[in-house]
């Protein structure tokens, strides 16, 4: 019987996968997304399109606090930035809609080093602060320039066109969201395999001795907290377009709040555990009210009439049982169901 | 002049109420290491309780103090053992996203079950003006300012006299040594989470009688942090003389600078201090740099 699974060279080391049966499921989930389309209402092709697009902001965000192990509770703010920019680029001057989300990634990682400065110099829960206070910073500076983002009025978006396609429609801008949503988790992974990514994860997992190996802790944390925020940035800019209209309200601290919940249901620190944990939340109020629709309980009511507030109820509530019971996440769980099956009738 | 005078009334009481919070958040990180993201919605759900007791007794706001620290003490215990407890020896992450989950849940909470508008709070302890020199106050205003005076003296004597209040400083500075001291560690983050409670609570209380009881109430716990991370996130004492500089700079910005100034003006000076003096202005000197 083999004893482990062991890898004899670097390269084989960093290569994305060297399981045919990985890349055998990749293949089907991309062909199962791309057939979507055909099946699925337009209602489920909206969830669809929303859970792609919020995939790429968790990515993001888990590359900062499951990878690099810094707690940000700002990202909210990153996708206010990346949405509002996309959205005055494009009403204000016609800026078409790629280099709208490539700005909005851009000014979003800019501003990004403005907070990480300060805070990443210092160990601790200092960035969860400043990022919390940054969220707040943004959202009222939003509301108070008025000549730049209309204030509390919101703006609206005009449809995007790319190379003369309109992504007008909800089957193209579906297809426009899983080509970027499968190009920044490919970028997300190449950056784990790297140089880059190891770094990350040796700061997480002990600073003094990544220093001690050689890592400029400064730099590589500020780069992760850069990058964090281009991806969330660049989500923020798809998302003003896929909904044609943003408004302040759209970026509450309870977003990021719901982004972290996300990570941590799906598992810290890893690409597949961020997109598990997607997935899982964005369904979670779907099912749930699905669940009570169908038991006929009295609580229908409640649920439209006070959708926020059962939403902020399910995610505190599966955040708190998550880190109590699971705390590796759904991946963990998948990863324990998978050691079982290979080491059985074996423990370990 | 009598302008100035007004703001920095107001800015005194409001500053008293961030201090009252930025101690609840200093006591936790002082024992604990851990920051409570939760401080303001334990803040607010005891002031909905308070309420609640209120209109079914109809106790005064004299009344209503002993229920709020009674009230407090429960919800201190009850979430530091059901919550934090358990997560002991966990990375302060997980700790400290118990802590957003918990906030979250909370603010859900208070909104479904009291409803999402604002409500009438009676329990006043009356409309009486005092005049401080040309500064006048409202009773409330004076009684929270006051309040954190009280609350300040209070733990620089817990602090430094009582076998509680050492053995809280001996556990903060070395949790090992202190276990192995005889302290009871498990009991003294217990205590914290109690005090730091109660102390919220009854800000709690003074911002529902001063302001209004509603959802938004919890927006005082995360403008208390300015307070703390000016004063020193370990230092208590700090914490308060913190809260009464930003609510006087909040006042005084948005009375004499513009529109929109007073929400962001204590999250500005967080970047400010972290850049300049990162253990704020009276807090321990061993920051770790990376």
């Amino acid at each position: 019987m083999r004893a482990g699974h062991f890898k004899q060279s670097y390269l084989e080391l960093v290569a994305l996968t060297d399981s045919g049966a990985v890349k055998a499921w990749t293949a089907m989930l991309l062909v199962g997304c791309m057939a979507l389309p055909w099946v699925a209402s337009s209602y489920v092709l909206a969830l669809a399109t929303t859970i792609l697009i919020t995939a790429i902001g968790v990515v993001g965000l888990n590359l900062l606090t499951g990878v690099c192990g810094l707690i940000s509770l700002g990202h909210a703010g990153f996708l206010a930035i990346g949405a509002y920019t996309a959205a005055v680029l494009a009403v204000d001057y016609a800026v078409p809609i790629i280099p709208g989300i490539i700005c909005g990634g851009l000014l979003a990682a800019a501003l990004s080093l403005l907070v990480g400065i300060p805070s990443l110099r210092l160990k601790g829960l200092y960035l969860a602060i400043t990022t919390l206070a940054f969220t707040i910073i943004v959202t009222h500076s939003i509301l108070n320039l008025d000549w730049l983002t209309r204030g509390s009025a919101g703006l609206s978006l005009p449809a995007a066109d790319l190379l003369g396609i309109s992504l007008a429609g909800k089957v193209s801008f579906y297809y426009f969201s899983l080509a970027a949503c499968v190009l920044f988790v490919a970028a997300a992974m190449n950056v784990m395999r790297s140089r880059i990514g190891r770094a990350f994860v040796a700061i997480r997992d002990h600073d003094i001795a990544a220093e001690m190996m050689g890592i400029n802790l400064v730099a590589y944390k500020l780069m992760a907290f850069a990058l964090s925020a281009f991806f969330t940035g660049a989500a923020g800019a798809l998302a003003a377009y896929q909904v044609r209209y943003i408004n302040v309200d759209s970026f509450a601290v309870l977003v990021s709040i719901e982004a972290l919940a996300m990570i941590i249901v799906g598992g810290l620190g890893s690409i597949a555990g961020a997109i598990l944990g997607t997935i899982f939340m964005s369904l979670l109020p779907e099912f749930t009210r699905w669940l009570f629709d169908a038991l006929g309980s009295g609580l229908t009511e409640t649920f439209s009439t006070r959708a926020l507030e059962v939403r902020g109820l399910i995610y505190g509530v599966v955040i708190m049982t998550v880190l109590r019971v699971q705390p590796d996440g759904l991946i963990g769980l998948w990863r324990d169901a998978k050691r079982l099956w290979s080491n059985w009738p074996f423990r370990y | 002049m009598n302008y100035f005078f007004a703001l920095l009334g107001s800015g005194l009481a409001v500053g008293a109420i961030y201090g009252l919070v930025a101690i609840g958040f200093a006591i936790i990180y002082r024992a604990t290491r851990v920051i409570n993201f939760a401080l303001g919605e334990m803040m607010m759900l005891n002031a909905y309780i308070a309420h609640t007791i209120g209109v079914h007794t109809a106790l005064g706001f004299w009344g209503l103090v002993p229920v709020v620290i009674v009230v407090s003490v429960l919800l201190g215990l009850v979430i530091e053992f059901v919550l934090i407890r358990p997560m002991i020896g966990e990375p302060t992450i997980s700790i400290v996203m118990m802590t957003v989950g918990l906030a979250v849940f909370i603010r859900s909470l208070v909104v479904l079950v009291w409803g999402a508008a604002p409500l009438e709070f009676s329990a006043s302890p009356g409309d009486i003006v005092l005049s401080l020199g040309p500064v006048r106050l409202y009773l409330a205003q004076a009684i929270a300012i006051g309040l954190l005076l009280a609350i300040m003296a209070g733990f620089a004597v817990f602090y430094r006299y009582t076998r509680s209040g050492i053995a809280m400083r001996a556990a903060a500075n070395d949790e090992t040594v202190a276990l192995l001291m005889g302290i009871d560690v498990r009991r003294i983050y217990a205590l914290a989470w109690v005090l730091a409670a109660s102390t919220a609570g009854l800000a709690g209380l003074l911002i529902s009688t001063i302001y209004e009881l509603g959802p938004d109430m919890s927006a005082f716990g995360l403008r208390g942090f300015p307070a703390t991370i000016l004063g020193g996130l370990d230092a208590v004492g700090g914490s308060a003389a913190g809260g009464f500089i930003i609510g006087i700079l909040e006042n005084l910005g948005e009375g004499y600078v513009g529109r929109g100034l007073k929400e962001i003006i204590g999250f500005v000076i967080i970047l400010v201090v972290l850049m300049i003096r990162p253990f704020g202005l009276f807090g321990t000197r061993n920051v770790e740099r990376v």
